[in-house]
This record gives structure tokens, sequence and C-alpha cells, in this order.
């Protein structure tokens, strides 16, 4: 005879199964449908966009308007990025180091032109401590003299030296596109002359501009709500409201023109038109940008794109097209590397490529493909953590929303083949932006492959 | 390993410094340092790897100034001479620039010691 306790045992543990597979169900579900994009509020005074998707680690973020387009002399972002988990005036960059790796998280400071990200990845149940550590950078960093010759400068020095030619290239594009603003460069090259700008009192002074809650917003992915509304209130206190000094953000503006810089090593070409900026993301730029492509997303084949079956008519080279999206301007791009003669080759077939674009000689069915690769383009940026964040934090730091997903895939949907045509009859019709870097004897100058600067 | 000090408990009684200032003040004029024109804090030898970071971790000015008075102060010492009395280093001229400096270095070498030297403790 089965005793009564042994039934009463099973039947609990069977639902105890059930319920878990429940709760496992309701988080993928939930997942996929309403927590694709990230929630806009305001906690305490600070713009904070949240998503939860209930897995056991956390993203938290600070995306400070502090790019390199905001920066009143040059390397100052790249000085207060560097600045980020130092000493301050609680404890020791030894410390928060050391403290962090004992809680298993990751910190990271990065910027990009427009924003200065401020990032912590750790898991779930450390949330507590990771925003008290980001507000305490925000508003109690020292910014002491010895760090700055010790730790900071050789940090730059060690960057600079990783500077290739294809982000000169990318930079030069960039500074003939927008002159100021977008156009100052990503980081400083060795040439650049910043040792009179930067020292420890203009990067305090730039962090006394920029830190402040009218300018940040918090980005977290995966931390409850409740969790956030509870700890950033009291640990932001300190963080001012806003600031009395102000930033130069004076609208962007396309100038396009042509640089060549002559160069040892690697050769680059870059050639840019305006693109879709963040607010208003332009549909027709972001399937263009799928329709040139140029990385195959299949094994050796060069793909459907029209650009890597350019860079298949110049061996070596590589190219492939992006669109640069910030708050008020944009600029797509066309990246070519390899040898000299190659990207020479590749460049004549990349504006082709666009004139064919202009011809209407684009199949319906390409046109279908370039929409799906818009869409996957924009839907794993979204969900890849680091970009998304980014993107979100961008979009709230200028005043927008951040990115919806769902609106965004509609209006990919409802691109036809003849506004397609009209965009790229106006990219080729405007001025462009040109940059080579490398070997100028073989590289193109803009009028020989086609283009108007 | 400093030496042990009385200083720091002196220095928070107020009746027991306003008592023992002079004394120290007689003691500091007695060494002799001030008279060839040098500052307490320049005694510090620099053989040690803690001193000579703090050394440049110095300003610049102060950096030319230390260098100066310690030239000047050998020169003196090597003639038999001393300053004219006008020259001699006044008591409030005589601040420690380079102790804090120390201080900061032990304290950080300290935190590092005791951060490498650390047990775990699971809460759980």
């Amino acid at each position: 005879m089965i005793s009564r306790s042994v039934l009463s045992r099973g039947s609990q543990l069977a639902l105890r199964r059930q319920n878990c597979a429940k709760l496992a169900q309701r988080g993928f579900a939930a997942a996929a449908s309403e927590n694709a994009s990230y929630e806009p509020t305001n906690i305490a005074g600070v713009k904070v966009a949240s998503r939860d998707d209930n897995g056991p680690t956390t993203r938290l973020a600070v995306v400070v308007k502090a790019g390199t387009r905001y920066e009143p002399l040059p390397g100052l972002a790249v000085g207060l990025e560097e600045f980020a988990f130092k000493n301050t005036q609680r404890r020791s960059a030894l410390r928060i180091i050391r403290e962090s790796e004992l809680l298993g998280g990751q910190l990271n400071a990065y910027h990009t032109r427009e924003a200065l990200v401020l990032q912590a990845n750790f898991l779930r149940e450390d949330l507590p401590y990771f925003t008290e550590l980001l507000a305490e950078v925000l508003s109690q960093t020292r910014y002491t003299t010895h760090e700055f010759h010790e730790e900071i400068e050789s940090v730059i020095h060690q960057k600079q030296a990783k500077i290739g030619n294809a982000d000169i290239a990318l930079d030069a594009a960039h500074s003939v596109a927008f002159h100021t603003g977008l156009g100052n460069s990503l980081y400083p090259t060795p040439n650049t002359p910043i040792s009179s700008y930067l020292n420890e009192n203009s990067v305090a002074a730039y962090a006394e501009a920029v830190y402040n809650k009218a300018n940040i917003a918090v980005i977290a992915d995966g931390a409850s709500q409740s969790g956030l509304s509870k700890w950033i209130e009291p640990f932001f206190k300190a963080v001012p409201a806003s600031s009395s000094s102000q930033l130069n953000s004076a609208a962007s503006k396309y100038y396009g023109g042509e640089q060549r810089i002559a160069k040892a090593g690697a050769n680059a070409m870059v050639i840019a038109f305006p693109g879709s900026s963040l607010g208003a993301s332009k549909a027709e730029t972001a399937v263009l940008v799928g329709l040139l492509g140029g990385e195959s997303n299949i094994k050796w084949s060069p793909g459907f794109s029209l650009l890597s079956k350019a860079a298949a008519a110049a061996p070596g080279a590589h190219v492939h097209a992006t669109n640069y999206a910030y708050s008020d301007a944009g600029l797509m791009t066309i990246q070519i590397t390899g040898p000299a003669a190659a990207i020479r080759k590749a460049a004549e077939e990349s504006v082709k490529a666009i004139k064919s674009v202009v011809d209407g000689s684009v199949s319906k069915e390409d046109l279908t493909k370039a929409i799906a690769k818009a869409k996957f383009n924009l839907l794993s940026a979204s969900e890849v953590s680091g970009t998304g964040l980014v993107h979100a934090g961008a979009n709230l730091i200028s005043g927008g929303n951040p990115l919806q997903v769902a609106e965004t895939v509609k209006a990919l949907e409802s691109v036809t083949a003849d506004k397609l045509k009209a965009a790229a009859k106006a990219l080729l019709e405007g001025k462009a932006s040109v940059a080579a870097v490398g070997d100028l004897h073989v590289l193109p100058f803009a009028e020989d492959i086609g283009l108007r600067v | 390993m400093p030496a042990l000090s009385l200083a720091p408990y002196v220095v928070k009684k107020p009746w027991l410094m306003s008592m023992l200032k002079p004394l120290a003040n007689w003691y500091a004029n007695a060494a002799g340092y001030r008279q060839l024109g040098l500052r307490a804090d320049d005694l510090i030898s620099e053989e040690d790897e803690t001193v000579l970071l703090a050394l440049k971790r110095l300003p610049a000015s102060e950096r030319y100034d230390r260098i100066f008075r310690i030239r000047r102060a050998t020169q003196l010492s090597i003639q038999h001479k001393l300053l004219p009395k006008n020259e001699w280093t006044k008591t409030e001229d005589d601040v420690p620039y380079l102790a804090p400096l120390i201080e900061q270095l032990e304290a950080e070498q300290k935190e590092r010691d005791a951060l490498e030297a650390l047990s775990v403790m699971k809460n759980h």
C-alpha cells in the first residue's frame, strides 16, 4: 500500500514543476512582446529609461551629453572618459575596482560623438551598490593632478597608438561634412596638439558643466522599475540639477567636401552623404543602407547586396555601408579599406551601384531583401544591449523618446522602389563628403569617381 | 614605519599646544637647518621609493624651489658659512610641503595591502 505522505510529496513536486514551467514561459513571452523597447520615466528629476527581461544580470548606464561634439576644447571628452571610476571624495580608484570585482561587476566608460557613457554590468541583486557608484562618479570625482599624470596620460597615448587609417578617414569625412561639433575628431590623433587644452583642471571644469541632471539619462537593461525608483532617488541627490556653464550645442549643418591625407600603412577611403538622424529616422536611408550592405551574411558568397558585388569586382577591398545617426543630423557612409588599387576600383563600383539604384534597376526581390536586412539591423541593434543602451540614452538626452521598435519596423515595410530611387537621387545630386587616407598617388579624387563635392 | 609621536595628541589640546610651541620653535632653530635656508621637509631622505614618487607629485614650482634651497645649503656647507640672518627660513615659511604627499602615498599602500590580504566571507 502506498503511504499517504509519498503520494502527497509527489504531487507537491509535480505542482512545483508546473509552476516553474509557467514562470519560465511568462518570462520569455514578455521579453518578446512588451519589453523590447525602453520605457522612459522620470525619477526625482533624472531621466530614466528601463526595460526588464527578468534575466539574472543588469546593465546600468549613465549616458551624458558630453561626447566630442559638445567639448569646448579638443580632448576633454576623452579626458573625462578616462577620469571615470578614479579617486572620489569617498573612496579610492583601487577600492572601486576591487569592490566591483568582488561583486562580479564590470565597469566601463566610453564615448561616442554625442554621448559619454559610464556603464556597469552586474548581477541583478547588486543594483543599489552600482547605482551609488555611478552617482558618486558623477558628483564626487576628485580629478587629481597625480592621477592625470601617472595614469590618464599614458592610457590616452596607448589608445592614440591604436588609431588606424580607417578611423582617420571616418574622422576626416565627419570633419568635412560637419566642420565643427559633429566634425570634431572622435579620438585625438597623436598629431593633434591637445596638451595645451587637456589637463585635470579643464577636465574638472568640463565635468562641472556636463554632469548635471538636465544633461544625463540613466538607462537600465534588466533592472526592475521598483528597484530603480527606490535607489536612484537617494543616490542621485548629490548630482546638481543644472549647471551655470553653457555647452556648445549649435545645430549641425551639412557642408560636404573632400579631404586627402597622405599616410603610410593601410589605405582607407570613406564616401559619405547626409544620412538620417536619430529622431526623424528616414526609413528610405535605412533600406538604402540595407541594399548597399557590404557584409555578406552567407559564407562563401558575396550575398545580394550591391556593395559586396562591387567588392567582388575589386579583390582585396572590403566595403560596407553604415548610417551614423546623431540627434540632429546623420551621415550615411560607404567605408572602403584594402590595397590602394582595389580601393580605387571599389570606389568607382560603389558610386555605380548608387547610380544603378537611381536608374531603377533594383529588382523587387532585392528590395524585399533590403527591407528584411534593414529590419534585422534595427532589431538586432536594439536587442544587443550595448548598442541599444547608447541609442536609448542618446535619444533621451537630446530630448526625444527611445526608439519605438514596432513603429519603426512598420515604417521600414512601407518603403517603395520609388521612394528609394528618390532618396538615392538626392544623395548623388547633393554634395558628398569624401576622405582618402593612404597612398594618394593611387586613391582617386571624388570627381574621378563621379561625385560632386 | 614612522617613529612614535605625541604631536597629534598635542595638536588636539590648545593649551598644551600653546605651552609647547615656543619649545618646539627653539628646538627647530637650534637644529641649524633654518640658518642654511632649508625647510624641515627638505631633510627627508630621498633614497626611498615612496619619497621619490611623492617628489614626482610635487608641483613644478615647488620642486624647483626645493632644489634651489638644497643647492644653496650644500654650497654654504662647503664654505662653512651661514646665510645672512634676514635670509634664514622664517617659522611661518617652514611648512610641511612633502610630508602630506608621503602620508597620502603611505595610506594608498596600506589600503592596497589591506585589499590584497582581504578574505571574503559569504553571507549565505
